[in-house]
């Protein structure tokens, strides 16, 4: 990473997995600038699912807060090139 | 020892303890932006007492945090303002702060919050208690936190089972106190250990992180952030 121009944004690619009872995406995979907030992450989930209630989490047990960056996210958490990113609605009582 | 795949997202009282004393530690070196959380004994009083001891209860506290939003008067004077992060509140607003504004923060007054983490013996997992209160000590009615914590609004947290407020009597203090109920807490917490696509982790690793995973999701509806870190750091 210290290799990169400061102009030139590297981008994150994210992978993004139903998990639960949660829909599938059609498009599940996309690039995101490093330097963007987790945050759009989350609001485009909310979007293409049309829930306001998603459990979003990333493989080592943890949800991350919106403003973390997503280039944070991969350094921690990032495996094979990606940044999986789970996600799951609210479920059924009972 | 119990297989992991039939854990069932609790954890014992004494898995609580030993974790919520290993949380503190963590978040004491790692998350320097927040003052630290301290561990209160709640000694329980038999004639076990000197056996009890080993089984000491008690929870986590961390108060008087300052939950009002910083206004425009007060964003030159916040050193805790990173200077390269957007600060949707204010940067945009800077012209036009006119006269009713003026007159409203010379008048704001500034809100507090106590958050104890506590374990309940019911669901088996723990819980976060929040009472919110104004500099002269009046407390904070629900509707007045949620401004200040709009991620716990009944807007943010729609009919949603991981996580809603109600108000109870707190545990050991015996006054009334807000929390976020526990009931989807261990559904939640399974999903955190089990629901990723990696392999999946010693039932000992689990018990070890689980207030950090426990947290970094309920800090959230807050505003007590974790940084991503803390769980990076074995």
């Amino acid at each position: 990473m210290a290799a990169e121009s400061p102009t030139s944004v590297r981008k994150v690619v994210v992978h993004l997995r139903a998990t639960g009872d949660a829909p599938i995406l059609k498009q599940a995979k996309f690039k995101i600038p490093g330097t963007d907030k987790f945050a759009k992450v989350i609001d485009f989930l909310r979007r293409q699912l049309h829930r306001d209630t998603l459990f979003v989490y990333v493989n080592s047990a943890f949800s991350p807060n919106p403003d973390e960056l997503v280039i944070d996210l991969y350094n921690n958490f990032g495996f094979d090139g990606k940044l999986v990113v789970n996600y799951a609605c609210s479920m059924a009582w009972g | 020892m119990m297989d992991v795949c039939n854990w069932d997202g609790t954890v014992s009282a004494k898995d609580f303890r030993i974790g919520a004393l290993s949380f503190a530690q963590k978040w004491e070196s790692l998350n320097s932006a927040f003052p630290p959380w301290s561990w209160v004994p709640c000694p329980k009083h038999s004639w076990l007492a000197s056996h009890e001891l080993l089984q000491e209860e008690g929870y986590l506290s961390l108060e008087n945090i300052c939950i009002s939003r910083p206004n425009e008067e007060d964003i030159d004077q916040n050193s805790q303002t990173d200077p390269g992060e957007e600060e949707t509140s204010c940067s945009e607003k800077e012209d036009d702060i006119d006269d009713a504004t003026l007159v409203q923060s010379n008048h704001h007054e500034l809100h507090y919050c106590d958050f104890h983490v506590v374990y309940s013996y019911t669901f088996r997992v723990p819980v976060l208690y929040l009472r919110a209160y104004c500099s002269d000590g009046r407390p904070l009615l629900l509707d007045e936190i949620e401004k200040e914590l709009p991620a716990c609004s009944s807007k943010e947290l729609p009919e949603t089972k991981w996580a809603f407020i109600t108000q109870e009597e707190h545990p050991y203090l015996k006054r009334p106190w807000y929390k976020l109920h526990p009931c989807g807490t261990s559904e939640f917490m399974k999903l955190l250990f089990l629901g990723g696509d990696t392999a999946q982790p010693k039932l000992e690793v689990v018990l070890e992180l689980y207030l950090l995973s426990w947290f970094s999701a309920v800090g959230q509806v807050v505003g007590l952030t974790i940084p991503c870190k803390m769980l990076n750091d074995r």
